[in-house]
């Protein structure tokens, strides 16, 4: 008979595998990172460019961006989409902070092709104002429904508050839509996109002859001009802000408090701190906001990344009625970490959670890609996962306390709640 | 291609082992055959509400995650309106302690009165989060009833109304488990880089214990054919009128399945589509534009739906829609089209199966529509579909007394 209260022994992960991606570069200057998915037919192609939402301003980003495929002088926007639908494949555009993120998926042999159609219409592209227009007013009609949410209100608040008077403190209006013309999105594009290739990513089985036709195609493109994004500096507008938003069930809660990026030294100990705190299912929030109060179906908080600096956030949406004693329970379960060791067990916990989810985060050529990005973006390299490990492993209850007393700190929080105030 | 092997426990539960050299972690996928479907009309939303206090803590166990988390692991589920499925990943050298955890929890819940009022309220936030909260959340708690008259796909999995939830008592949970979870009425895959023999160990160490008992039958009423249109406007405070107009179409295991989900591609998935390029492009009726079909294990629904342009009408549209489907219908597609939806669809297929976890859920869910080689017999069939199939679907199934119409009128202020 096996004893059911017994947990079967566990074994610890001891080594994660960063594989490091064949490294080649277009016109001896743009790097190309591509990396064998053995055994697969699917290919993915990423093309970064420096036209992210900073660089300018975050609708001309967001609507450019949209327009990549929106017609040349000789081809319509729906000649393109069919040339690619020929193919059997499929593209997405990601903007982010700093880049926009064009991804051309498909089967193997059809990447060069897709490419080919790709380039021209990139190329070529005109951004007819109709498209121009039509596009517009989609947004604006998304831009309205965002506007019904309280999780879109509460998160648009916070970056207000956290970021006032900088770029990422520009948050969309309806009217900004009324602003952009097809004369910015060309200059736009002139300026981020063709001068501004940054890095191109594969992860597919191509031939090698395949490769050096992308490599070739691709070497067509604009040489980078290179530029600086000037620093910028935070002055958050600490305090509680409330959001209106009559006849809401829910409410949308946002605390959070300015920080840094990857290259602070405390960054991974930040990171097991906060997974203690709200970071994972079993995390301080999740059990005491959620399993054992009841008051919402999901909570928790983070570490997040903007350009050369990072923030962090505590996010959930509540039942009207639970807004106050879910504010007082995040202020409590801060001091408890300000006041309190971590326990052994619980530290001991998070650490084989976390482990796991990096051998998971590492797991396939397609993951391991989006590491290796992570950390190139940032400068750095493999050794930052490394010292995340050591960290993780090594980590005291002290320490992490000491981290909880210097930045789980309520004063220097914005608060935002987004809903109907009772 | 996904290969597997397939094996029974002598108290009927049905294992799946898919073995994966190239990763290090493990995947343990358990599928229960119950969903929406199985609930009373008096008291739905129950297999969801369920499904959450699976979590509450086990017979031996008192809590479900802290172990699997200090396995390195990570646990969730979902209910549909026909099945339940709750997957566990993990390190794979530790892949015994979700054996252990879920095994235990077929063995028998812990049912404590705490766990069910915490997740009681839990899921009455998911269900205003979801549902009530956000602009078009309510859509499918109206269209579900006006589809269909009797069949259980008439209420939502997250359940009627919030009282049904409220109204949940813990002896309505430990009968629900009795019925449906049990051995024979489940099914386990596992996916890893494990050798067969050792798959067969464990998992007879860990399931083989539980008691045999009988798979629950299952009649649902059939829901009649439907011979007239039905249309149902609300009016609310949302930004954009909107519309979905839903098709009947034939049961999962049918062929006609598979010509529904190329339809459906072909319609307007697309930005070179047909529907999308008349009602979006030439006519600019609408801002948002798409098609797809539910995929239910009974009779399905084919859906069109969209967002009005701010300067256009719901009724505008709607005559438009008609006669843009008319002409659709007159004539099949042709072989180039049809070559270039084949190929979308194996590209698809190709980037689903790089997940281990997508691929031990398709496993079971296949296994429990007759046959987990279904996976990869699908493949196929979608290769087959023919042009003509295609225009011989549409006839039949995009017809007005097939449709059920739901609008959304935006309120005027």
């Amino acid at each position: 008979m096996i004893d059911r209260k017994l947990n079967p022994p566990i074994v610890d992960v001891d080594e994660i595998r960063f594989l490091t991606p064949k490294i080649d570069s277009i016109q001896d200057e743009t790097p190309f990172y591509s990396l064998l998915n053995n055994g697969s037919n699917a290919v993915k192609l990423d093309l970064y460019f420096s036209a992210g939402t900073i660089i300018n301003s975050p609708i001309l980003s967001a609507v450019t961006a949209g327009l990549l495929f929106s017609g040349s002088d000789t081809k319509t926007s729906s000649e393109i989409h069919n040339e690619i639908d020929d193919l059997g494949g499929f593209f997405d555009v990601n903007v982010s902070h700093q880049f926009a993120v064009l991804s051309l998926y498909s089967l193997n042999d059809q990447l060069l092709q897709l490419l080919h159609v790709a380039m021209d219409a990139l190329q070529n592209v005109s951004f007819p104002d109709h498209e121009v227009t039509e596009f517009i007013n989609d947004r604006k009609q998304k831009l309205k429904v965002s506007f019904e949410k309280v999780n879109y209100l509460g998160q648009r608040e916070l970056q207000k508050r956290l970021f006032a008077g900088t770029t990422y403190g520009k948050t969309p209006e309806l009217d900004d839509f009324d602003g952009v013309n097809g004369d910015d999105i060309r200059t736009f594009y002139k300026e981020n996109y063709q001068k501004g290739l940054t890095k191109v990513c594969l992860v597919g089985n191509l031939s090698e002859s395949d490769t050096m036709a992308i490599l070739a195609l691709l070497g067509t493109w604009q040489k980078k001009e290179t530029y600086a994004i000037a620093p910028m500096h935070f002055n958050p507008e600490k305090g509680k802000f409330h959001v209106e938003k009559a006849g809401a069930l829910q409410t949308g809660i946002r605390i959070g408090k300015m920080m840094f990026d990857k290259h602070h030294p405390d960054y991974h100990g930040f990171n097991v701190m906060n997974t203690i705190f709200g970071d994972y299912f079993g995390s301080r929030l999740m059990k005491n906001i959620r399993e054992d109060k009841g008051y919402t179906y999901g909570i928790g908080s983070m570490l997040a990344e903007i350009y050369q600096n990072g923030y962090f956030a505590v996010m959930t949406q509540v039942g009207k009625e639970f807004v106050e004693p879910t504010l007082d329970e995040i202020k409590k379960e801060m001091a408890i970490m300000r006041d309190e060791l971590v326990s052994d067990e619980e530290l001991s916990m998070v650490r084989n959670y976390l482990m796991g989810q990096s051998l998971k985060a590492a797991d396939g050529p397609f993951a391991m890609m989006d590491l290796f990005i992570q950390v190139e973006t940032a400068n750095l390299d493999y050794a930052f996962y490394n010292r995340a490990i050591h960290v993780l492993k090594t980590i005291t209850p002290e320490e992490i306390k000491a981290l909880a007393q210097k930045y789980l700190v309520w004063d220097d929080m914005v608060v935002i709640t987004a809903g109907t105030a009772t | 291609m996904i290969q597997f092997e397939r094996f029974e426990l002598k108290n009927g539960l049905k294992v799946i082992f898919h073995k994966d050299l190239t990763t290090p972690m493990a995947v343990v996928n358990t599928l229960y055959d119950v969903g929406a479907r199985d609930e009373s009309e008096a008291q739905t939303g129950f297999a969801h509400l369920f499904e959450h206090l699976m979590f509450g803590g086990s017979i031996n166990i008192p809590a479900f995650d802290s172990p699997l988390q200090n396995a390195g692991g990570e646990s969730n589920a979902f209910t549909s309106n026909d099945i339940t499925n709750y997957y566990n990943v993990l390190p794979a050298q530790n892949i015994e302690t979700a054996l252990w955890l879920e095994s235990d929890r077929m063995l028998s819940l812990a049912f404590s009165e705490k766990s069910l009022e915490v997740q009681r309220s839990v899921v009455v936030e998911e269900f205003k989060q979801n549902y009530l909260n956000q602009p078009y959340g309510d859509v499918w708690l109206e269209l579900r009833p006006l589809a269909y008259e009797v069949h259980p796909y008439k209420w939502a999995t997250i359940g009627k109304e919030i009282k049904h939830i409220e109204d949940a008592k813990l002896d309505d949970v430990k009968a629900f488990f009795k019925k449906y979870y049990n051995p024979a009425n489940a099914i386990l895959c596992i996916a890893g880089n494990f050798e067969l023999d050792y798959i067969k160990t464990i998992v007879d160490r860990w399931f083989g214990e539980i008691p045999k008992q009988k798979k629950p039958a299952r009649i649902l009423p059939v829901e009649p054919k439907q011979t007239t249109f039905r249309i149902k406007r609300l009016e609310r405070d949302v930004p954009a009128d909107c519309f979905y107009y839903a098709f009947k179409m034939a049961e999962r295991k049918s062929a006609e399945y598979y010509i529904a989900d190329v339809l459906s591609d072909e319609l307007a998935k697309e930005k070179s589509s047909k529907l999308y390029l008349r009602l979006k492009k030439e006519l600019q009726l609408v801002t948002e534009l798409n098609t797809y079909i539910l995929g239910s294990i009974d009779e399905g629904l084919f859906v069109i739906t969209g967002k009005v342009s701010p300067d256009k009408t719901l009724e505008e549209l709607d005559e438009v829609i008609w006669q843009v489907l008319e002409d659709y219908k007159s004539a099949p597609i042709s072989d180039d089209e049809l070559k270039r939806l084949k190929l979308k669809i194996r590209t698809s297929r190709e980037f689903q199966e790089q997940g281990l976890l997508n691929k031990a859920m398709n496993l079971c869910f296949f296994e429990l529509l007759g046959d987990a080689n279904g996976v990869n017999e699908e493949a196929q069939i979608y290769q087959t579909i023919e042009s003509a199939h295609l225009f011989e679907l549409a006839q039949t199934i995009l017809v007005k007394e097939n449709c059920s119409l739901l609008q959304i009128k935006r309120l005027q202020k």
